[in-house]
This record gives structure tokens, sequence and C-alpha cells, in this order.
């Protein structure tokens, strides 16, 4: 829908019979997410903007005029994305949640306890409240009255009837209640001395009735006595606890100071307890930590046998004297924290030690490696010669014995200068042989 | 009646919880406000500082604007000096405590804005600014303007800060 479409459609809050739901009270908080960002308020009649943000139908109508005065200039008041497009079909769950919230009838005031969804206020209001004000139905009357207050002849509810004992006017909507309860007149009995007083002057009258029945002022201290007013003056003067009242609330507030001190005492007590352990830990920490490291490194260090000396010269002594104890703990704790500075020192060192130790490693590692990669090479090369110095051989003991046997096959008697010419390098079979090897070296070379 | 509702609902969420470094300090009447608002990073332009914003709503909000100004509290001899409030130093705030922020004029305005929201734009405009000046011209426009923060035609220049 486009906006000019929009702005014409009508709002609707102006009609006099529709509530007008921005004003009602909600009763319980309610989500941020279901809050129309310009009224604050659960949306009412939502529409949507391309953008998928969401405002009340009269907040967006009140925002497109205040702020474009050309419908083209129009930006989403959250986003403000341009816009040109407004969209009616929200999601239903939506709107359903935003009447699912419950709010208090708009005649709080007149006396309606009661609390609805959002969506059924308007029939509440409508139909079912009976403290919604209605035109009085007489015609020379202009004054209202509460819908349940009308009587069925249609009377005017307003005429003023005297009432018979206070003389006061009360208006007919009103005279019954006047009657029962509020009239200033009206009596009632003493439960405790039967005597009738008026209503209003009850209270008072129970605070002197001479037969009301009130325990004993020492009954804090124990008297278990209860009496008529009357009676009771005779019994205060002879109860024994009233007279030895005043010396209890005195041992009271002694009793309470001392328990203050007390608790004040133990407070101290225990932060000294915490700082005595403390000291006794790092004391036993410190020791541990020494004979180990004295375990650890034989060689001589003058400071930590002295210490531990100290240490067991001082630990009886802690015992005996607690006026060294402290002087020994300061002079425990400094020698423990050089100890610990000394340890810190060796195992930094340790650490030094040992990263040059592998780097070390690992240089002759990477030494000897390339001393083996020569060795290798120096193998394979003498590898190969050895392969080339053995080809010959090899071939001419193949040459030979094919020789022989194709001599064989032929003739048997030239078997002697055939085998007499295999190592002679004037005949043919060398050069054959020399191609051979060749073939040889190559594939050694691949 | 729609702004004072939507005030008193902006002002029942605000006292249930504000973000750090904002605080409300006068919410009495529904026409004027103050806020106390602190620099939260360690910026040295306005570290260890409060400042107090004035936010006065018209009839028409949160449709339009409220007009909204830092104002100064000079520390006098009577009262511990936590008490001051200056006018923090920034190239858009005049030394009288009108600032020039396209957010508060009508044109850059949205009724979705809420105090605590302007409260945090200004928080962030002085949190990213570096520059230890006011802006040009200030002297003369202090001693000679007599509009009201919304009758002036401020020009929106500066995206930088």
């Amino acid at each position: 829908m486009k906006l000019d479409q929009f702005l014409a459609m009508e709002v609707g809050s102006d009609q006099d019979d529709v509530l007008d739901l921005r004003g009602l009270e909600y009763s319980s908080s309610y989500d941020d997410h279901l809050m129309c960002p310009i009224c604050h308020c659960p949306f009412i009649r939502p529409v949507r903007l391309g953008c998928d943000h969401v405002f009340c139908q009269m907040c967006l109508n009140t925002a497109i005029r205040s702020f474009a005065a050309d419908r083209d200039d129009f930006t989403c008041p959250t986003c403000r994305a341009p816009t040109r497009d407004v969209y009616l079909n929200v999601p239903r769950i939506l709107t359903n949640m935003c009447d699912e919230i419950p709010v208090r009838c708009p005649f709080t005031s007149e006396g309606c306890k009661e609390i609805v969804p959002r969506g059924h206020i308007q029939s509440h209001a409508d139909k079912y409240c009976g403290y919604k004000p209605m035109d009085c139905p007489s015609p020379v009357c202009d004054k209202r009255t509460r819908k349940k207050d009308l009587c069925p002849e249609n009377n005017c509810m307003h005429e003023l009837h005297k009432c018979l004992r206070c003389e006061e006017e009360i208006m007919e909507q009103d005279y019954e209640e006047h009657l029962k309860e509020l009239c200033p007149s009206l009596k009632t009995t003493c439960p405790d001395c039967q005597a009738t007083v008026f209503r209003k002057a009850l209270r008072e009258h129970i605070d002197v009735c001479q037969e009301a029945i009130h325990p004993c002022t020492a009954s804090k201290y124990g008297c278990p006595i209860k009496m008529k007013r009357a009676e009771l003056g005779t019994h205060e003067q002879s109860c024994p606890l009233i007279t030895i009242g005043p010396y209890f609330e005195a041992q009271n507030s002694r009793l309470n100071s001392m328990e203050l001190t007390v608790r004040h005492l133990q407070q101290r007590n225990e932060i000294f307890e915490d700082g005595l352990s403390s000291i006794r830990s790092t004391l036993v920490e410190s020791s541990r930590a020494f004979s180990a490291h004295h375990n650890n490194t034989n060689t001589d260090l003058p400071t930590s046998t002295s210490a531990s000396s100290d240490i067991q010269r001082t630990s009886p002594n802690d015992h005996d004297t607690s006026a060294t104890l402290s002087n020994a703990t300061t002079y425990l704790l400094s020698l423990h924290e050089s100890l610990r500075e000394e340890v810190a020192q060796l195992s930094h060192g340790i650490t030094d030690l040992d990263a040059r130790a592998s780097m070390a490693i690992m240089n002759e590692c990477l030494r000897l490696k390339e001393d083996m990669a020569h060795t290798n090479a120096a193998v394979t090369s003498i590898r190969m010669q050895v392969q080339w110095l053995m080809n010959p051989r090899l071939h001419q003991g193949q040459r030979t014995t094919s020789g022989q046997n194709g001599n064989d096959s032929r003739t048997g008697t030239v078997a002697g200068p055939g085998s007499g010419a295999g190592p002679s390098s004037n005949t043919p079979g060398p050069v054959r042989v020399r191609r051979l090897s060749d073939t040889g070296r190559e594939g050694t070379k691949l | 009646m729609f702004a004072s509702k939507r005030l008193g609902k902006e002002l029942m969420k605000m006292q249930e919880h504000l973000p750090p470094g904002i605080s409300i300090v006068k919410s009495e009447n529904l026409e004027e406000w103050q806020m106390d608002i602190k620099v939260l990073d360690d910026n040295p332009l306005y570290q260890n500082e409060i400042y107090r914003l004035k936010f006065t709503f018209g009839s028409k909000y949160p449709i339009e604007p409220p007009e909204v100004q830092f104002i100064e509290i000079k520390p006098t001899s009577t009262e511990p000096p936590e008490t001051k409030r200056p006018i923090p130093i920034h190239p858009h705030i005049y030394s009288n405590g009108i600032i020039c922020l396209d957010l508060l004029s009508s044109a850059g305005w949205s009724p979705v804005q809420t105090v605590e929201s302007i409260c945090m734009s200004i928080q962030s405009m002085l949190t990213a600014n570096t520059r230890d000046e006011r802006p040009p011209g200030d002297s003369d426009f202090v001693s000679y303007n007599r509009r009201r923060p919304r009758d002036i035609n401020f020009m929106y220049d500066d995206d930088n800060v």
C-alpha cells in the first residue's frame, strides 16, 4: 500500500466508545520486542514497512505526517531505509501476543479490580464491567452512575436522602452501603465489657476498656498473669517481676554490649589465627623446599647450609619463647625469600644449560648428518666404479662361455684358440663389450 | 498525554537498568530531565569528569526531538568539588553547552530514539573525539546567540567525530 493510501486510512482512535489502548495501564511488564519503538506500548494495530520494521498504525501515521512533507522522503524511523510502501499484514502471532498482555480495567478509579488480556478489554468495558460510568436514566439529572448501580426501574439514583441517624445527605446509590457500613452513628458492643459504643469510637474504647483482659507488663520477664485492666493495677503493685524489671533491663543491656565485644574479639582472633597459620605454612614450605634443594645440589652453598641450621635452631625456639617468635619469623621469611631467589636462579641456569646443550647436540647432529651424506656419496661412487670395473670381466666371462658354446656347436677343434682369444684385446669381442658397458653406465646414471 | 506516557515508560525502564556511565539526576516532572554522563574509556580529554545534560521535552515528543544541551555547574566553596559539572571540550560543543549533533535536529531525529539512546550517542561522540578544541567561532556564537538550540540551523558537515 502506498503511503498516501495509508495516511488516508481511518486511524479509528477518535471514536468515543473505543478504548484508547495506549492509555491503559499494563499490569505486568511486557517483552521489549512487542513494544512499538515510537510509543513504547505493545503494538496497537501493527503495520509493517518494507524493511520488516513494525509500528503502530497511529504512530507511523504521525511519523509520516511530521517527517516527510513530500511522501517520497520518508525513511523508516528505526533503520532509515527509504520507504514507499506500508504493509498491513503483520504476522498473526505478533497481534496475538500483543492482545494477550494483561491490562487493568480502565475503570480502576471507579473500583473495578479486573485484569484481563488486552484483546478482551474492549468487550469487558463494553459489556461486563459493572463500574463503567453511565448517564443517569433520568432526563433531568446530568450525573453519571456506575453500571451496576443502575436500578432496573430506571430511576435516577442521585436523589439525596437524609440518613435517619447521622443526618447526613446521602445519594440513593450509596445509601445502602452507608447504612450498613459507613454511618458514624452505628453502634456496636464491646466484646469484653458488653458496653454499647459508637462504631467509630470502638477502637478508642478498647484501649481504655476496664474489662478487657491484658497481660501483666512484666510478661516479657515471665509473669504468666493475664487479667482485666481494673485488677491489673493491684497485681502490678505486688508483682515481684515488675520490681525486678529495671535490674533485668540493665543486665540485658550489659549482656548485649558483652556479646558485641566478644564478637569483635572473635573477629580479631580469627584474623590473628589466619596470620599465624599462613606464617606456619610458609615455614613448612620453606624448610621443605630447602631440604629438597639441599639434596639436589650437593655443591657447597654457604648460605643454604647456614639457613638449614638456622631453621633447625629457630624451630625449637618458637615453641619456647613467643617474644623471639616474630624476630625469628621475619628472619626466616627473609631467608626463605633469598632461598627462593636462589632456587629461581638455579632453575634459570638449568634451563639455560638445557637450551645450550640441546643446541650443541643439534649442531653435532647436523655435522654428523653431513658427514654421513658425504660418506654415502663416496660409497655410491665407489660402488659405481667397482661395477664399471667389474662389467668387462663379467662380460668377458659371458662372451667366452657363449663363444665356447658356438665353437662347440661348429667344431670341437678350435676350442683351444677360442678360449685363448678371450683375454686378448685385439679381437672384435672387446668392442662389443665396451658398448655393453656404456649402456650399463647409462643405467647407473639413471 | 502521548509524551508523558512515553516518558513515563522510559523512566520506568531506566530506573530498572541504565547503561554504564549514565545516571538520572532529575526526572520529577515530564518536561525537563537532567542526566549525568561519564566517558568510560581513558580518553585524556574527559577523564575523571562528569557532565550534566539537560533534556527539555515538548508536548510532541517523541515525534519531535527534545532539546538537549550540556549545563555547567561551577564548583562553589560551600560544596565539595565532586558537584562541579563542566562543559566538555569538543569541536561540536559550544562553550555554552549547545551541542551540534544531527541526531538532535528535526532532520536527523527519529521517534525511535530515547533519552537513553541520546545519552549513549553523546557519550560515544565524546569518546571518539581526540581534538582539544571548541567549534570555530565559538566565542562569537556564545556571546551573540539568543536563539534556542532547536531554532539554530546547524550545518552537519563533519562525519568524523
